[in-house]
């Protein structure tokens, strides 16, 4: 009954993270107070851990678990993003936790269980798994949001998270029950097999495929289904924002793009037209309201449901495109790193800037960044550029890889649309970095020296994104490997 | 294809090798910052110098070439190459730039060390525009140039500077957004001739040529009108003109210099080196209705720089006017006016940017740039009259300076092909004189009207380091014209030369008549529809 | 017999309910029971399909559902006490620092 070896390794990151989790949360009673600082040292060995497990990880490809998870270089691929952003993640909620002296041990656990989620989301290639995944990763993500236990606002988002996140569930399952329905199985291989020829079934499995959509959609924010993601960014602790737009955006759009395109691979008109509509509502939505705020964190927030109307962008170009969906599949690939990179930066700068308590969060409590802590100023600017997308920077080339993907699909009008919302983000982007710049500051307030965490985080992502935009051939060749693994 | 030497690279790279050298220097050393920037400054123009020697005057196509891959897929490469219309440009820059650093000597207090960087990395982006011959490395530098920019504007300006370097972003952006899905779409069409498709503009040129890519008509149309449409808010071109005026007035002098004498030439430039070569087609379609912009352009910058209070805003706009007849020149399509379009943007750097040279050492003496509050200037500082007089002679076209030269190429060539063209040309030329010399009677003659004017120092040692070099500038290519004229002429016939496209009946005929029959109303519609809907904005 | 569509349908019926009450309550217990409801709807869905193709694992998928929303209900629940003990109110309406 034992599984065999070969399928230890190939949930090896998984096991590594839950094994820390469960680690720390055991020491954590043993550690006196004054020594909590061992906790994030352990996390950070964990999270090194994980990294090199997926490298084990990605030595066995091949289906483990009867089925229930595969390890094939998109999974890695997926992997690397997600683990990568959760020791970023680690690294930055270092200094936070201290600061706002928060309990750090279970922080780290919680971290470890949603990560673990959110990579049995990446390589699950069967929808019961996909959905246990999700749980996993949803349940530790309620529990972090809710971190700031003193805060109101905390429960706020935690609640919005909870009762919006579950709501969603229920509706990826149903649409679970209806394709098992449909088809008998829920592996999506055997759907894409099923589906081919049971064509009575077809009402039910479309809208089978619109709740799987509807979950989904929930998870990367995109619109109609976006609204709780301003609250929730804006009342979680900083650093679990950091998580929450980087990894199960990544882990969803996986789910995402193995269902599209190993179950509902051969019938891209069910879908085509959902997630056009989709994107481009998304982009609209998203750039619009970022122009109307005043809080970084739901400027940012409304941005990531921008940048998810561009991948779903590079979606449906990979839909539209047939046989040759590879490039819009690269190109959502590569978007997701260069996004993670720009997005857990961004908010590390900003938990290093909100101060204890998390006080300075209005971007005109940023006015004279510029000199009194110039290399933040300048990494901060770096991450907003590349947001919007200007040369130089990963941004500059994701934007390009969608854009050619979506006109080599003809998806004209989306592209259209993708350009004018993008220079729509040119006003809020700028006007923080013209508040950083171009204006003198008006309290006296020095922000605090940044932390060796938070600097690491900086320098890794500024490093990062710049590396990405000179060197992009190693990433893109991967990315296109990845992509070819779907089919 | 062989790399012929680093020379390009160097010349592009040396001012981004100086700004780090900045960065190494400590922020409260102002001195060594100074120097730093403009002895970096300086050795680029000697370098560029060297582009001279090695130039072959007379040869078509492009020389110096460097390529290099970069990715590989998309295959972007780095390609760089230089032929006769890039040529003079790059020259301008690094003659240029110098200046611009000896202008903000002093009149640049807080933050110096930022500022030079700045300049300097701008420096790096603008020789990079007119080098690259990639679609790609040309988009990344023009679009790394709006940083800097946007900076110098925002941060070292004047009142309103915020204003004028937002809507300087975003008039920007939103063209080269749609340039940027213009070169990807030909980049996908090019896909159908070479395998994996191609951003190289010269291989792209070559398959236009020889027929072996073909681009149906609606395509072309569009195509077209996403270039132009980028470009043309860089001129600008007249209903796109509005934010020039402001980020001029806001923009430190430096940032004015750099702005008129450089940036604008990128739009003009662009339409020589994309628009016409690539959619020639389209172009000739098109060219009356850019024509009749561009009229409005000369007579409507020339109107209201006649009735502008503010010296500043003045000669933002007789930069409407002055680019205005560059485009006429160009859309003539006629080598003659080709040829003085390139000469006159030459003019316009030299000519404009010693005209905001002058208002900033103005605005030094009095912080203002009202004309009212300026007035019989030459009593007290003669030699700074004398000098603005000079330029202004040279931007309103007198014979024998710089600015005729050019203006007479472009309405030669321009009479030949239509005349009421020509005519706008002309009338564009008299109205210069009026404003240009009554601006200048009330700036220079008349009674001292404002005390304060009576003591103003006349040009200091620096000022005229400054405008000197200018003024031999404007003197020598107004009498020497044939040393910049033999190098650009290649390049003039060449623009026409690539502008042709085979006529194969067989390859038209796969193609079918009937449905480019059917293709052509609909793409003139779709194009005029590009062009009226950027109208009112 | 009752055949299967009987059931399909009030399974239909119970989630359509069920997102209605999520839509239209204030209470945030209410919200959270109506959440129950749509993936009980969800597994009566399950049971149905697994008895109508005669296969055993749909009745399984129904354990992994009842464990998760176990699991989801005990932080839902946490998370809800939290807001009535600093709130001392379980309306919606009032946790409104996050303008929606």
């Amino acid at each position: 009954m034992f599984p065999p070896i070969q399928d230890i390794y190939r949930i090896a990151p998984e096991l590594v993270a839950c094994l820390f989790g469960m680690l720390i949360m055991v020491a954590d009673p043993f550690v006196p107070r004054e020594r909590k600082g061992a906790m994030g040292r352990l996390g950070l060995a964990g999270a090194l851990g994980a990294l090199v497990a997926v490298e084990l990880m990605s030595r066995h490809a091949g289906a483990a678990m009867n089925g229930l998870l595969v390890v094939d270089s998109f999974s890695v691929f997926l992997h690397m993003i997600i683990y990568g952003a959760a020791s970023l993640v680690v690294l930055a909620s270092y200094d936070y936790l201290e600061r706002e002296n928060l309990q750090q041990g279970e922080f780290y656990a919680l971290l470890f269980f949603a990560t673990c989620g959110m990579g049995i989301m990446a390589s699950a290639t069967e929808l019961m798994t996909v959905f246990v995944g999700l749980e996993i990763s949803s349940i530790a993500s309620y529990i972090l949001a809710c971190y700031r236990r003193a805060a109101l606002k905390s429960h706020e988002s935690a609640m919005k998270y909870f009762l919006l996140g579950s709501f969603a569930t229920a509706f990826f399952l149903y649409g679970v029950a209806m394709v098992y329905g449909a088809t008998g199985t829920t592996s999506l291989v055997a759907i894409r097999a099923a589906a081919a020829h049971a064509t009575d079934h077809h009402m039910l499995l479309t809208l089978g495929f619109g709740m799987l959509f509807v979950g989904m959609a929930f998870k990367i924010a995109a619109a109609p289904f976006q609204v709780w993601t301003p609250d929730v960014y804006e009342g979680a602790p900083t650093p679990v924002t950091a998580l929450l737009a980087s990894g199960p955006k990544a882990a969803a759009f996986a789910v995402l793009l193995r269902i599209v395109f190993t179950a509902f691979g051969d019938a891209s008109s069910t879908w085509f037209w959902i997630v056009w509509i989709s994107a481009a509502l998304t982009m609209v939505v998203g750039n619009f309201a970022a122009v109307a705020q005043s809080n970084v964190k739901r400027m940012l927030a409304y941005s990531s449901i921008a940048h998810a109307g561009y991948l779903l962008v590079a979606v449906a170009a990979a839909g539209a495109a047939g046989e040759e969906s590879a490039a819009g599949i690269a190109a959502v690939l590569f978007y997701l790193v260069a996004y993670a990179l720009m997005k857990v930066g961004a908010f590390t700068i900003v938990s290093h800037l909100g101060g204890s308590g998390e006080q300075r969060l209005e971007i005109d409590d940023y006015a004279g960044l510029s000199t009194r802590q110039p290399t933040t100023a300048a990494c901060l600017a770096l991450y907003l550029l590349s947001l919007l997308g200007l040369p130089l920077t990963a941004g500059f080339l994701g934007k390009v890889y969608i854009f050619q993907a979506a006109l080599d699909a003809k998806l004209i009008w989306l592209v259209v649309i993708m350009a004018v919302t993008t220079v729509v983000g040119a006003f809020y982007y700028l006007r923080v970095i013209w508040v950083m710049y171009f204006r003198e500051a008006q309290q006296d307030w020095t922000p605090a020296p940044v932390a060796p965490g938070v600097a690491a985080v900086m320098f890794l992502t500024a490093a990062g994104i710049l590396a990405l935009f000179f060197f992009p051939g190693p990433l893109m060749t991967f990315a296109a490997h990845s992509a070819l693994s779907l089919r | 294809m062989a790399n012929e030497g680093y020379l390009l690279s160097v010349v592009t790279f040396l001012p981004l090798l100086g700004s780090l050298g900045l960065l190494a220097l400590r922020g409260d050393d102002h001195t060594w910052i100074r120097r730093l920037a403009l002895a970096t400054a300086l050795a680029n123009f000697v370098l560029s110098l060297l582009l001279l020697h090695g130039f072959a005057a007379g040869t078509p196509g492009y020389q110096l070439e460097e390529l290099r891959p970069w990715i590989h897929w998309p295959p972007i490469n780095y390609h760089l190459g230089v032929d006769g219309l890039s040529l003079w440009l790059v020259i301008l820059t690094t003659f240029l730039t110098p200046i611009a650093i000896l202008c903000s000597w002093e009149s640049i207090g807080h933050r110096v060390k930022e500022f030079f960087l700045m300049l300097l990395v701008l420096e790096t982006g603008m020789i990079g525009v007119f080098l690259s011959l990639d679609l790609i490395l040309f988009f990344v530098f023009w679009e790394v140039m709006l940083v800097p920019m946007y900076f110098l504007i925002g941060i070292w300006g004047h009142e309103r500077r915020i204003y004028a370097a937002i809507k300087f972003v975003l008039y920007t952006m939103a063209g080269s957004v749609l340039m940027l899905v213009a070169i990807l779409w030909l980049f996908g069409l090019s896909g159908a001739s070479v395998p994996g498709g191609t951003f190289d503009l010269p291989t792209i040129q070559v398959l236009l040529q020889n027929g072996k890519l073909q681009l149906p008509h609606t395509t072309e149309l569009l195509l077209f009108g996403a270039f132009f449409l980028a470009f043309a808010i860089k001129v600008p071109l007249f209903p796109l003109h509005t934010w020039l005026p402001d980020a001029h007035v806001e923009a430190p002098t430096a940032g004015s210099v750099i702005l008129a004498g450089v940036l604008l030439k990128m739009g003009t430039y662009g339409l020589l080196r994309f628009c016409l070569p690539l959619f020639p087609a389209a172009s000739k379609e098109l060219a009356p209705w850019v024509a009749v912009l561009a009229m409005i352009g000369i007579v409507y910058g020339a109107l209201v720089s006649m009735v502008q209070p503010d010296l500043k805003k003045l000669i933002a706009y007789s930069s409407v006017s002055h680019l205005g007849f560059v485009v006429l020149g160009i859309f003539s399509f006629h080598p003659v006016a080709i040829q003085g379009a390139i000469y006159q943007m030459l003019n316009h750097g030299i000519s404009t940017g010693a005209l905001f040279l002058i208002a900033g050492m103005l605005y030094d003496r009095r912080h203002t740039h009202l004309i009212k509050e300026f007035g019989g200037l030459a009593t007290p500082m003669p030699a700074l009259s004398a000098f603005f007089l000079f330029v202004c002679l040279s931007s309103l076209g007198l014979p024998m300076l710089n600015g005729f030269v050019g203006e007479f190429l472009i309405l030669l060539g321009t009479y030949q092909v239509n005349k009421l063209w020509a005519t706008f040309g002309a009338l564009g030329v008299i109205l210069a004189a009026v404003y240009l010399l009554w601006a200048y009677q009330r700036v220079a003659f008349g009674e001292v009207t404002v005390e304060k004017n009576r003591v103003l120092p006349d040009c200091s040692p620096r000022e005229r380091l400054i405008l000197w070099p200018l003024c031999v500038m404007i003197l020598w290519m107004g009498i020497g014209s044939p040393v910049f004229l033999s190098r650009t002429e290649t390049a003039s016939q060449q623009v026409i030369e690539q502008m042709k496209r085979p006529q194969m009946p067989a390859l038209a005929g796969t193609r079918g008549a009937v449905p480019q029959l059917r293709d052509a109303p609909a793409g003139a519609e779709s194009a005029t529809a590009v062009q009226q809907g950027a109208g009112p904005k | 017999m009752v055949p299967s569509s009987y059931y399909l349908v009030l399974s239909a019926v119970l989630f359509g309910l069920g997102v209605v009450a999520f839509v239209f309550k204030r209470n945030i217990i209410t919200i959270f029971m109506s959440i129950e409801l749509m993936l009980n709807a969800v597994n009566l869905a399950f049971v149905t399909f697994s008895q109508h193709l005669g296969k055993l694992n749909g009745q399984v998928f129904v354990f992994f559902v009842i464990v998760v929303a176990a699991a989801e209900a005990a932080v839902g629940l946490a998370i809800i006490i939290l807001i009535a003990k600093h709130r001392q109110s379980l309306n919606v309406e009032r946790v409104d620092l996050l303008k929606l």
